[in-house]
């Protein structure tokens, strides 16, 4: 029956509506707040990586030897290198009335440094340009590092989980569907690779397969999802082998469907919620892995950099240079909680045992 | 009961032998390897090697020496350090993890349950919010960026804490105190969300309706009926726990610059000496496998399901 | 049954506050239990039967729901204002409660004999000793064979028709005056349901316990109830007792009820009956009788309001505009 709106009612004129699992996942993803911040987080920051190459930041890997080592400011660079110079020398000049004398060359040197970058920002055009966020130890903009290096971290998250999802629900979607010894051995090799220090591997694949001062990127792909679809596959095969004896899977049996249809048609679909879950958390997963092999100086190697080879720039010089290290670290810890929120959400949203809580 | 350990006990043997051939071969294929006949060799190393692994022999009788050695524990010369062998280069540095480990898995499991009861008893009000805010931090940020952070609050802006690993005995304490609390962060946060979690949903299960239905308080309710069930996922979580310490480990000896394998193997691996690398994977890995097993045990003879019949 | 009533429920009414709007899931219902008395709520997945039982003593989980009026009178007390300390004094101790799925209802972590002793511990204050030797004499009347060894395994080591005999067992342990059996025999074979029916039968007729059991099949009300409620959408629209409300029911929806159970003596090849149409969403329900969409006696009334309760004599109640003139 329907009303003057054409929509369904019941006898009673209860508007009848129909809810599908995604719908339904929706809404209650919706009044999940940190899971919808966590979504717009990441679209933004998405966005912004995508767009690099056009927006209006400075060159990531151009040096300004002038520029070293400046700290966020909204000033022009020109003044800020200036105030650094000059604050050096006053460094200089108050341990020197404290009594080290000897330190009276270094006086001069920093005076004379002074007046030569005073002469050479004059006619510098760079002179005015902003560094929000200071620079490096190579004058490089940290900004624009930091999101170029975001470019590169997301796009290691993304591909690396593409490939470990691929692979996992492929593998596990067969072991899982076609049961009994076959099942049971390729969950053995799984159980095997499990029981391996998967790191530790990644690690000495990187290590002996690096060429120095070449990109690794690619081998950085290969190790790292290599051994990540592990967990996928078990996942992927323990949800199918519980729908496997579902009535529905009968049904379409009975009815003549073969073995891969079932498979694609009728089982996958109904993964799609646990393989989405999994693959929204082990983008941030990915992500933290490259850093930390980074970190190790395993993963990307200059002049490209990833937001682990910025934390790790930063971490050897956060005595004197601490936003060096904070503006990656923030960076890159506040898309992995965005990530982790969301995928969070994903995972509350999607649950149909998730009972109404208040 | 016994049948359950055995069985256990013989799946780890495939995974040791993997590894064991694995490192085997890997060092052989290696390029800059002892075994790759390039020039950089040091040539007292290569002697050393030619002596060790009889390279002269065909490949099935090194392959077998390697086997044996490594069952008797040794694991041959270091391929960078040439005085030394990899045993002596491991043996002083393990004790040091080992401690660093397991404090830290102590730590994170006897606070992240607290935390994750605490939790789930005061689902959503502040205690719940905050301390979950408290463990996506601690999934969320990796440990590379938080050594490094609370480096800098603890030790050089406050001052409170001593940056590195130090001799000095009277205050070996507070030196252990950051990398420890660093490294367990991690793990604590997920073993609160997990008992949390856990408890909740033990919370709505059949059998804690029929205790209520039967008179018993909330409280008795809690300890008796829900803690015992809900706290199992935690003892099947010390496994991949574990393992993580270890990989942790690499991370905080090195921020830390604490004497223990893991910085060892981070700069084995930066310096490209195979054979104690290949070592300190096969120690890893014996390590995790027995670990493993031994949470398998614990958790069957915890879950009635599994302990009769 | 005897005629001293034990307890009263009047015009409960239990809502639970959702998304979508309020769900009435009890909405003002009333019936009296007598002494020894066994009372079956029939009614259709969603008619609220569960709902009520949870309700009588305060079950809820709440949020989403709670009980909004009425009152549970027992013991000269109403437990729908009773505070949460004197209830549970009540709860496996005077009122016991069994539930459908064996299977989940006991803790499969803990033994029988923990799970039995310590409600016998709590309410009678029994050292564990004696406690226990009055469990393996409740599992012996429950016809656990070898109780003495069984009570200290674990729920795993028990069938299904086991486990429910242990469930009964318990909760009759502290001698309740009343058992509310939530379809305790839905989640087990038609063969074990018999014997399990036979046991709730049998022991609380020894042991003068009242009964409230829940249950979908028409069946296990003949053979077990003395009175029965028909629900609703929510409230009772009929009850009586067993032989009377079968031999004459007055409701359509009972009338319906009767006709679709499926009889051995028609003739083979007929049509099952069943009522047309569904039960409907009980949110946000307008003010008229719920059953109208798929009743061939509906009348204009029927639209409009919702039916006063006739009382039409020999404790036979209907709520149903044929049965009364509308105002």
């Amino acid at each position: 029956m329907a009303n003057e709106n054409n929509r369904a009612v019941n006898e009673f004129n209860q508007q009848v509506k129909p809810v599908s699992l995604w719908a339904d996942a929706w809404k209650r993803l919706q009044k999940n707040r940190m899971a919808l911040a966590g979504l717009w987080i990441t679209v933004l920051f998405a966005i912004v990586g995508i767009a690099a190459p056009v927006l209006p930041i400075a060159d990531y890997q151009k040096v300004e030897t002038d520029f070293i080592n400046l700290p966020p400011s909204l000033k022009p660079a020109g003044e800020v290198a200036l105030s650094e110079a000059s604050l050096n020398i006053d460094r200089i000049q108050s341990r020197i009335v404290e009594g080290r004398n000897d330190l009276l060359p270094a006086l001069e040197q920093a005076k004379a440094s002074y007046d030569k970058l005073k002469s050479d920002l004059s006619v510098k055009s760079t002179a005015n340009n902003v560094y929000i966020f200071g620079t490096d130890y190579l004058g490089r903009d940290m900004l624009s590092r930091t999101i170029y290096g975001g470019r590169i971290s997301m796009l290691i998250g993304l591909i690396g989980t593409i490939t470990a999802v691929l692979i996992g629900v492929i593998y596990g979607a067969v072991s899982g569907y076609l049961g009994g010894r076959i099942d049971n051995l390729m969950m053995r090799i799984v159980d095997i690779m499990y029981g391996l220090p998967y790191m530790l591997i990644v690690i000495i694949l990187m290590a002996m397969f690096m060429k120095e001062g070449s990109s690794s990127i690619f081998i950085l792909f290969i190790a790292i999802a290599l051994v990540s679809w592990l967990t996928q596959a078990r996942v992927v095969r323990g949800q199918i082998m519980s729908l496997k004896n579902s009535e529905f899977v009968e049904a379409a049996r009975s009815m003549g469907a073969s073995t891969a249809r079932i498979i694609f048609r009728h089982l996958l679909p109904n993964t799609l919620g646990v393989i989405i879950i999994f693959a929204t958390l082990s983008i941030p997963s990915f992500i933290m892995n490259e850093s930390f092999l980074s970190f190790l100086g395993l993963g990307v190697s200059a002049p490209l950099a990833s937001w682990g080879s910025l934390v790790k720039e930063g971490a050897d010089r956060m005595e004197s240079f601490p936003w060096q290290l904070l503006v990656p670290a923030t960076a890159m810890t506040v898309f992995l909680f965005a990530m982790n929120f969301l995928g969070d959400g994903l995972r509350d949203a999607l649950d149909p045992q998730s009972k109404n809580r208040a | 009961m016994a049948k359950f350990i055995i069985r256990r006990f013989v799946s780890l043997i495939p995974t040791m032998f993997v590894i064991i051939t694995l490192s085997f071969f890997l060092i052989r294929i290696a390029p800059g390897g002892p075994f790759s006949g390039e020039k950089n060799m040091p040539e007292q190393v290569l002697a050393n090697m030619q002596k060790k692994y009889h390279m002269d022999e065909p490949l099935m009788n090194q392959y077998l020496r390697y086997f044996g050695d490594v069952l008797k524990g040794d694991f041959g010369p270091s391929y960078r350090y040439k005085e030394s062998t990899v045993n002596e280069l491991i043996a002083g540095a393990f004790p040091v993890s080992i401690a660093l480990g397991s404090m830290a898995l102590a730590l994170s499991v006897i606070f992240g349950i607290s935390v994750g009861i605490i939790s789930a008893l005061r689902q959503n009000r502040w205690q719940d919010y905050t301390a979950m805010s408290v463990a996506v931090i601690g999934i969320s940020v990796p440990l590379f960026v938080i050594g490094p952070i609370l480096q800098l609050v603890f030790s050089m802006k406050l001052g409170w804490l001593p940056i590195a690993w130090g001799s000095r005995r009277f205050s070996e304490v507070l030196w252990g105190l950051l990398p420890t609390v660093t490294l367990s962060l991690p793990f604590f946060a997920y073993i609160a969300r997990l008992s949390r979690a856990s408890i909740l949903e033990v919370l709505r299960a059949d059998y804690v309706r029929t205790a209520r239905a039967k008179g018993l308080s909330e409280s008795v309710v809690v300890a008796k009926h829900v803690l015992k069930g809900a706290l199992l996922p935690v003892v099947s979580y010390l496994g991949p726990a574990f393992a993580g310490i270890i990989t942790g480990s690499l991370v905080v000896e090195s921020t830390f610059a604490i004497p223990g394998i893991g910085r060892v193997f981070v700069e084995s691996a930066l310096n490209r000496d195979y054979t104690l690398i290949m070592a300190e994977v096969i120690i890893f890995s014996l390590l995790l496998v027995v670990m493993n097993f031994l949470v398998d045990i614990v958790y069957g003879f915890l879950d009635p399901r599994i302990a009769y019949k | 049954m005897t005629e001293e009533v034990i307890l009263q429920v009047k015009d409960l009414k239990t809502y639970f506050h959702t998304d979508e709007g309020i769900v009435k899931a009890v909405d003002g219902v009333s019936f009296d239990l007598h002494k020894g008395e066994t009372l079956g709520i029939v009614g259709e997945s969603g008619s609220g039967k569960s709902v009520t039982n949870l309700s009588i003593i305060n079950m809820i989980p709440n949020p989403p729901g709670r009980i909004a009026g009425g009152e549970v009178l027992f013991g000269g007390q109403d437990l729908v204002k009773l505070p949460i300390g004197e209830l549970r004094k009540i709860r496996g101790n005077k009122i016991s409660m069994i539930f459908q799925d064996p299977m989940t209802s006991l803790n499969p972590f803990l033994r029988i004999s923990t799970q039995m002793i310590e409600t016998i511990v709590l309410h009678q204050g029994l050292d564990k000793k004696a406690a226990k030797a009055k469990a393996i004499e409740m599992l012996k009347l429950a016809g656990i064979p070898a109780p003495e060894k069984r009570i200290d395994q674990y729920p795993h080591q028990f069938s299904g028709g086991m486990r429910q005999r242990v469930m009964i067992a318990m909760s009759l342990s502290c001698n309740p005056e009343i058992l509310i059996a939530d379809e305790p025999t839905s989640a087990l074979d038609v063969t074990i349901q018999a014997q399990i029916l036979d046991i709730i039968r049998d022991l609380t007729a020894r042991l003068g316990t009242a009964v409230i059991l829940i249950t979908h099949s028409l069946g296990v009300v003949a053979g077990m109830c003395d009175t029965l409620c028909v629900m609703y959408a929510g409230r009772i629209v009929e009850r009586g007792e067993t032989a009377e409300v079968f031999g004459e029911p007055k409701h359509p929806y009972t009338q319906g009820l009767i006709k679709s159970v499926p009889r051995l003596d028609k003739a083979s090849g007929d049509r099952l009956f069943s009522i047309r149409g569904q039960p409907p969403n009980v949110i946000d329900l307008p003010d008229c009788c719920p059953f109208y969409p798929r009743c061939d006696k509906a009348m204009d009334v029927c639209k409009r309001k919702y039916p006063a309760t006739k009382d039409t004599g020999n404790r036979h109640a209907v709520a149903c505009w044929l049965y009364t003139e509308a105002k």
